[in-house]
């Protein structure tokens, strides 16, 4: 290892990195793009979602139920005067959450605030979800729900008198970290794993077999280089540019959407640039190994598919069987989607993530080792 | 005239057949054909969910009661937790919170079985927020649980855990009576396969075809076939005639083995699903052409591919509902195929639909291929060199 010659493999990989534009804009543009459209992706508030309604009480209470739904903005009714119109709809997808008011619901609402006996006849609506949209018939049910039953607390002046045959315990929830459910800060994180696992190894994937198609690779490996200072010099340069990257996401996050790291940001950047390490040597090893370029992006996009939808980044890691989350744990990205989560939402610290920490470390070593020795099997 | 017209066809055949035969000796085609298929129909299948699963939870119980056993029992027997974790103080749940090791912290109050007296009991869960789309399932379904919970103190009976899986009746003053169509289970499963076929001939189309025309330019041959008596359509028709046969190959199969596996079968026709693929096929095949004649190395081609199919999985409403998508980003969505024909194929899989309900997202298909065909002719101007 000698600083000297490190410096001129340095030197050549930034003129060559540097100057080509295509790269360039890739490497500058990718992550911001990914930030802001990812970004907005997930907002769990629901907004203007197309809420088909049969009235057929047409009473005050029924127009009221329908104008609180409306109010929020949450819901946008949109009237229909037979029930089969409605359910045509629900079938052709012009909406996906329908409700429906029975001729009865004043009536049944005058009983429920008198001295009826609890638990019998109270008002109902019934309510039909396009299930086919699992998500979003999910998230649509708990907003209708709760709306619907604010309004019928406050329909009802006073409440179901005597005792309340003994059911139901009030459960309050807050949350932490993200009060208000925001699906912005969840994306935002999960888009550093995303850029740093994904756009660095496809970068690195082409950098050798290119160079070993146009032979300037065996020229390298003729001088007196070490296999060491190749893969440094290859991945030091790269490494800068994605470092610059993590403060730009980071900027651009929190001017843009207005999510600022809860965590220390030297912590967040430092362990950030380990991993960028991590999965450089990753493409790395499979340009070493591929004879071409199209070969190699082909490698790296077949190994990017499970990343996105294993790694936690899309889906949460524990909705799935046992085997598969054993497997999910020997992607690095896994962990490393854990830890900026952790930093970037819960701003938790060096202590509590060591095991964590532990992981993402073992795999660098491995496949900074693996990458050496594939370098050097050609040399 | 007819002379002509003969000779196209014969001269765009001439060039598929040439396309064919070499696709044979493609692995990275093979790598796409084979593969991923496999991978995608298990991960669609069997992995991806959104359904909360083996939630990790945390307890403080001040109260020690029979009430708090019989809540927290309850909402482990939901199915969807996993055995809940005593904690000795609320510092500690917290901590189990930050750290990432537990999604809710259920707080139950000193006097929780005073208050089951005095009707207004009262429980406290903390939801790691940082993952909104669970915890709000998982908020809502602790309140479900608390909800129906049943404080008579003299019951007796043997009360069997049961899954509500889907609460059927609400609390509250007015009964919410809901049914979910088409999927009453609410399974994720059906909502992932029924977009399968689109996924893959994204990724077929795309990662294929933007290699062809950038290879042949690198390899010298299509300056040799500019030389022949062929014009650039002809070439174009001649290279895309191939893999429309492959598409609706890869989409059959996978429908099909969507629908044996997982039992997931169309519920509207064959047909409609055939004509629907088509302008999905050729509008995926010519953002392929176009990418190919925008890029100037296959290395470069790949990448514009992939950083056109990444953002269109995520967009387009395959993965998550892009209904929650915010107005500016969800008509970004818009302008990948895959919106359209995701909306076409859970239209005619999951509800029956038939082709009148379709035509709105074929015909914004239709759109988008016509607008890629007037860039292709824009940018595919002879050129050499």
């Amino acid at each position: 290892m000698s600083w000297r010659r490190l410096r001129t493999l340095l030197r050549r990989e930034m003129l060559a990195t540097y100057r080509d534009p295509f790269t360039m804009t890739i490497l500058v543009a990718v992550p911001l793009v990914a930030l802001l459209l990812f970004g907005f992706v997930l907002s769990t508030k629901v907004k203007h979602m197309a809420l088909g309604v049969h009235d057929a009480s047409d009473s005050p209470a029924s127009r009221r139920l329908v104008a609180d739904l409306a109010a929020g903005g949450t819901f946008d009714p949109r009237p229909f005067a037979t029930r089969e119109a409605l359910e045509r709809a629900l079938v052709s997808g012009k909406i996906s959450t329908a409700l429906v008011i029975p001729p009865d619901f004043a009536r049944d609402f005058g009983r429920a605030s008198g001295d009826l006996a609890p638990g019998s006849a109270r008002p109902e609506v019934q309510v039909l979800y396009d299930g086919g949209e699992a998500t979003l018939a999910g998230n649509a049910e708990a907003f209708l729900r709760s709306l619907v039953s604010a309004t019928g607390a406050a329909l009802v002046e006073t409440p179901p008198r005597g005792p309340k045959r003994g059911t139901g315990v009030d459960v309050v929830t807050s949350a932490l970290f993200n009060p208000t459910l925001d699906g912005v800060p969840f994306m935002v994180s999960g888009t550093f794993g995303f850029v740093l696992s994904f756009l660095t190894t496809l970068i690195t994937a082409v950098s050798i077999v290119n160079e070993r198609q146009a032979g300037t690779f065996d020229q390298l490996q003729v001088t007196p280089a070490t296999a060491v200072e190749i893969l440094l010099g290859k991945i030091l340069p790269l490494g800068a540019v994605f470092a610059m990257d993590v403060v730009l996401m980071m900027v651009i996050g929190g001017l843009v959407l207005g999510v600022w790291p809860q965590g220390n940001v030297l912590f967040f950047v430092s362990v950030s640039a380990f991993y960028v390490l991590v999965s450089l040597a990753l493409g790395l090893i499979f340009s070493a190994t591929s004879a071409t370029a199209a070969e190699a992006v082909q490698k790296t996009v077949l190994f990017s598919i499970p990343l996105v939808q294993l790694s936690g980044f899309a889906f949460p890691i524990r909705n799935m069987p046992t085997i598969v989350r054993w497997l999910t744990e020997l992607l690095p990205a896994t962990h490393y989607i854990r830890l900026s989560r952790a930093i970037y939402l819960r701003g938790a610290g060096p202590l509590t993530l060591l095991p964590e920490l532990g992981f993402l470390v073992l795999f660098g070593v491995i496949l900074i080792g693996y990458a050496l020795r594939t370098i050097e099997a050609r040399g | 005239m007819t002379r002509r017209r003969g000779r196209f066809w014969s001269n765009a055949m001439a060039v598929a057949y040439k396309e064919t035969r070499i696709l044979r000796h493609d692995r990275a085609f093979i790598g796409v054909v084979v593969a991923q298929p496999i991978m995608m129909l298990i991960l669609q299948g069997v992995v991806l969910s959104n359904k909360p699963a083996n939630v990790p939870w945390a307890v403080l119980d001040w109260s020690r009661s029979e009430v708090a056993r019989r809540f927290v029992t309850e909402v482990e027997a939901t199915g969807y937790f996993l055995p809940p974790r005593p904690v000795a103080s609320y510092e500690e749940g917290r901590q189990l919170l930050r750290r990432g090791d537990a999604l809710a912290f259920v707080v139950i109050p000193r006097d929780l079985a005073r208050d089951v007296e005095r009707q207004e009991p009262r429980v406290q869960v903390l939801l790691d927020g940082s993952d909104p789309l669970s915890a709000a399932r998982v908020g809502g379904y602790i309140a479900e649980v608390g909800a129906a919970l049943d404080l008579g103190t003299d019951h007796v009976e043997d009360r069997r855990p049961q899954r509500p899986r889907v609460p059927v009746r609400g609390p509250g003053p007015i009964d919410v009576r809901q049914r979910f169509w088409f999927n009453p289970t609410l399974a994720d499963r059906r909502f992932f396969l029924s977009a399968l076929a689109g996924m893959l001939l994204t990724n077929l189309c795309l990662s294929v075809m933007s290699l062809g025309l950038v290879g042949e330019r690198e390899n010298g041959t299509y300056e040799q076939m500019l030389a022949l008596p062929t014009s650039s359509l002809e070439i174009v028709i001649g290279k895309v005639a191939p893999y429309v046969a492959v598409s609706y190959v890869l989409a059959f199969v996978s429908t099909v083995a969507a629908g044996a596996i997982f039992g997931v079968w169309p519920r509207g026709s064959w047909v409609t699903l055939a004509i629907a693929t088509l302008p999905f096929v050729l509008a995926s095949l010519a953002i392929g052409v176009f990418v190919s004649a925008l890029a100037r190395t296959s290395a470069q081609a790949v990448f514009i591919a992939v950083f056109f199919i990444l953002p269109s999985f995520i967009l387009s409403g395959v993965i998550y509902p892009y209904q929650f998508m915010p107005p500016g980003v969800r008509e970004v969505g818009g302008l990948f195929p895959l919106r359209w024909y995701q909306i076409a194929l859970r239209r005619i899989i999951e509800r029956g639909a038939g082709l009148v309900d379709v035509a709105g997202p074929m015909l914004a298909l239709t759109l988008l291929f016509g607008v890629l065909l007037l860039g292709i002719r824009w940018r595919m101007k002879p050129r050499l060199g």
